[in-house]
């Protein structure tokens, strides 16, 4: 699957001129840092932090066991088990459970997942109506765009923007108030959750020892997507696994935090499966499509920790580069630091060659995030393998030469002579222009530290 | 269709092969700096004063006669009301002037499954719950609510001082957990969204105001 982060230093140019678009990311994000910080106050962040990150560790490090413990669980509560390698199974998966409930329209939450294998444009292109049913899915969905952010899609666009839109594919009235473009998105997409047939969501953690799926969204459309059809898909990816249900107590207290600043976000669903005899409401068939995607191929390697993300989005609102840039300058649906990673090791290196390098290693993203990640070390130790790999032949020259020069004084001594009877010559400054094109280089001493200190002339 | 399961359990046994093996030892300390008192009242005041910044509130009624005048009070539109049936069989007589002035449903009224259509046309829903957690102002609600409670505009939960815990640490226990179910819910604060400049916005899909009643008698 080609994806349009090979193209990042195209796309990054694109985005950086937009004044407009710099100044809604940085009112955003900087809002979501204050909140944030205000948030871990009544709290023990530290100890939430290493307890979030060892129940993650302990969870990827058991994969294999808690998997199983939870496909067992799932399915004795009722629920569909599919395990998908790649994008083209886990979609060819919900069109057949689509296409056997005959489905018309399926309301859809929040899920990265989803957008990962491109669930949406595949089942419209099938004749299946699916609608995104979160306010900032929604407008994004209208406006034939991707997701800017993690949990807050639309972050790029304005209020008039947004009103423009709303304007001229939904009929609504020019009027920019948020409140009133809000029960607009309300009145259409009610309608939505009445007429359909199937709900899609994603799901937060899976939980072994119950088989639970958890849903953790704030608008209440996931909450509506899992109990206004008959039957309900969860997609998400195998990593989502944690062992035990008192395991939330750590997660529920960091994620909405950590995304958005709330000590718990307005609705948490934990989906055990279909609906009993005695319940009145909720799908009668569930599905849980896990999808692997390259997260396997993660185990046992120096990049194993990026598993343990939970998604929360924190690593983008302290971004520099991203406040910046931008979610779509990234080319991926998984932007910022975190999307950095795992761009290139779901869709491959090279799909994303460009994206460890667009970080300025600050190190913020590590310090939020809720569980543990080195995220900067991890883009580091991504650039040099990807360096390491695309290296060229006179590369590999230069550097062998380069680290034989720096041994030997003497041959030192020489080249440095060398490159100062060069440097003289204009035709030398055109072979570098595309290193000087970024970089200032300095003119070049007549003679070295060595040769004036010999001479005398230093005082 | 045939599943990708026993590829992507092979891809995962090969890379744990290398990968170091530990088993996590938790901490069942609570994170919270200052762990809450199990005075009622001083829950309560925890619980109200988070629910009132999300923009929800909190009431604590001592007779049926002030929840009924206070369901009245504040069902004043004539979209109807649906009532769960543990809360009509336990607060009869508060709700009897409620259901003599509004148009009304009961949960029991619905024979099998609740008609979608039916339920969204109710302005509000009285519901009981399993719990509220004082820590972040959470009402917990199960089984046969969820479509009530996203749909209507209004919630009203009612419910006993008893069911008022401290923080989330009671709530992700075993008791909970095999409480049996198809699912869990929890609902805190009215639904909201700040996905257009971050300026917050209540009411986007489910309710826009949220009532949680505590009966002391
Ligand atoms: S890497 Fe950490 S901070 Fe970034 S989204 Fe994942 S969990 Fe959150």
């Amino acid at each position: 699957m080609e994806i349009e982060a090979k193209h990042f230093k195209e796309l990054y140019k694109k985005q950086i001129v937009k004044d407009r678009l710099r100044s809604n990311l940085s009112k955003a994000t900087l809002q979501a840092v204050d909140s944030r910080e205000e948030s871990f106050k009544e709290v023990d962040f530290q100890f939430l932090r290493a307890q979030a990150k060892m129940i993650r560790e302990e969870s990827v490090s058991h994969l294999n066991e808690l998997l199983s413990e939870f496909e067992d669980q799932a399915r004795k509560n009722g629920c569909n088990i599919f395990y998908a390698q790649t994008p083209e199974k886990a979609r060819a998966y919900v069109l057949d459970v689509a296409v056997r409930n005959n489905v018309k329209l399926i309301v859809k939450s929040k899920s990265m997942v989803t957008e990962e294998i491109e669930l949406v444009p595949f089942l419209s292109e099938k004749g299946i109506e699916t609608v995104e049913t979160d306010l900032g899915e929604y407008i994004v969905q209208l406006a034939k765009e991707k997701p800017s952010h993690i949990t807050t899609p639309a972050i790029h666009k304005s209020r008039t923007e947004i009103a423009e839109l709303f304007h001229e594919k939904i009929g609504t009235e020019m009027n920019d108030d948020p409140k009133f473009l809000t029960a607009e998105a309300r009145r259409v997409l009610r309608e939505k959750f009445l007429a359909a047939d199937m709900g899609i969501s994603g799901a937060n953690f899976l939980i072994a020892e119950t088989g639970d799926a958890v849903i953790v969204e704030n608008e209440g459309n996931a909450r509506l997507s899992t109990s206004s059809t008959n039957v309900h898909v969860v997609v998400t990816g195998i990593e989502k696994v944690i062992p035990k249900f008192s395991d939330l107590r750590i997660f529920m207290r960091v994620l909405g935090r950590s995304s958005t600043g709330q000590k718990l976000t307005s609705y948490v669903s934990v989906l055990r499966g279909p609906r009993t005899e005695e319940e009145k409401d909720g799908p009668r068939e569930v599905h849980i499509v896990l999808l692997d995607n390259g997260r396997s191929s993660l185990l046992g390697t120096d990049h194993q920790e990026v598993l343990n993300c939970i998604r929360c989005g924190a690593c983008l609102n302290v971004c520099p580069v991203y406040r910046n840039i931008g979610g779509h300058a990234y080319g991926s649906v998984y932007p910022g630091p975190i999307g950095s990673l795992v761009t290139p090791m779901y869709f491959g290196e090279k799909n994303a060659p460009d994206l460890p390098f667009a970080s300025s290693l600050c190190g913020n993203c590590s310090e939020v995030c809720p569980v543990g990640i080195e995220i900067h070390h991890q883009l580091l130790s991504l650039r040099h393998e990807i360096v390491a790999a695309r290296k060229s032949r006179i590369e590999r020259f230069l550097f062998k030469n380069y680290r034989k020069t720096m041994l030997r004084p003497g041959r030192y001594q020489m080249i440095g002579r060398f490159a100062r009877a060069l440097s003289k010559f204009s035709v030398v400054r055109r072979i570098m222009k595309p290193w000087t094109d970024y970089r200032d280089i300095p003119e070049f001493p007549s003679q070295s530290f060595r040769e004036i200190y010999k001479s005398g002339k230093l005082n | 269709m045939e599943d990708d399961r026993e590829k992507i359990f092979g891809s995962i046994r090969r890379g744990l092969r290398q990968a170091e093996q530990t088993d996590a030892a938790r901490e069942n300390r609570s994170p919270l700096k200052e762990p809450l008192s199990a005075d009622f009242q001083i829950r309560f005041e925890k619980f109200n004063s988070e629910l009132v910044k999300l923009g929800g509130e909190a009431y604590v009624l001592d007779d049926f006669k002030g929840i009924s005048d206070f369901l009245l009070r504040h069902i004043t539109d004539d979209a109807g009301v649906f009532i769960y049936d543990e809360v009509s069989g336990i607060y009869d007589s508060a709700l009897s002037e409620l259901r003599s002035s509004r148009t009304y449903k009961l949960s029991t009224d619905f024979e099998n499954d609740y008609d979608k259509r039916d339920v969204a046309q109710f302005g509000s829903a009285i519901l009981p719950c399993a719990a509220c957690i004082a820590e972040t102002g959470t009402i917990v609600l199960r089984n046969s609510m969820r479509l009530p409670a996203a749909l209507a505009t209004r919630l009203f939960v009612i419910t006993e001082p008893v069911r008022l815990m401290a923080s989330l640490d009671g709530l992700f226990t075993d008791s909970f957990r095999d409480a049996g179910g198809s699912n869990l819910f929890l609902v805190t604060g009215p639904s909201r969204t700040a996905d257009i400049e971050k300026e917050l916005v209540t009411g986007v899909h489910g309710p826009k105001e949220v009532y949680v009643i505590f009966h002391k008698e």
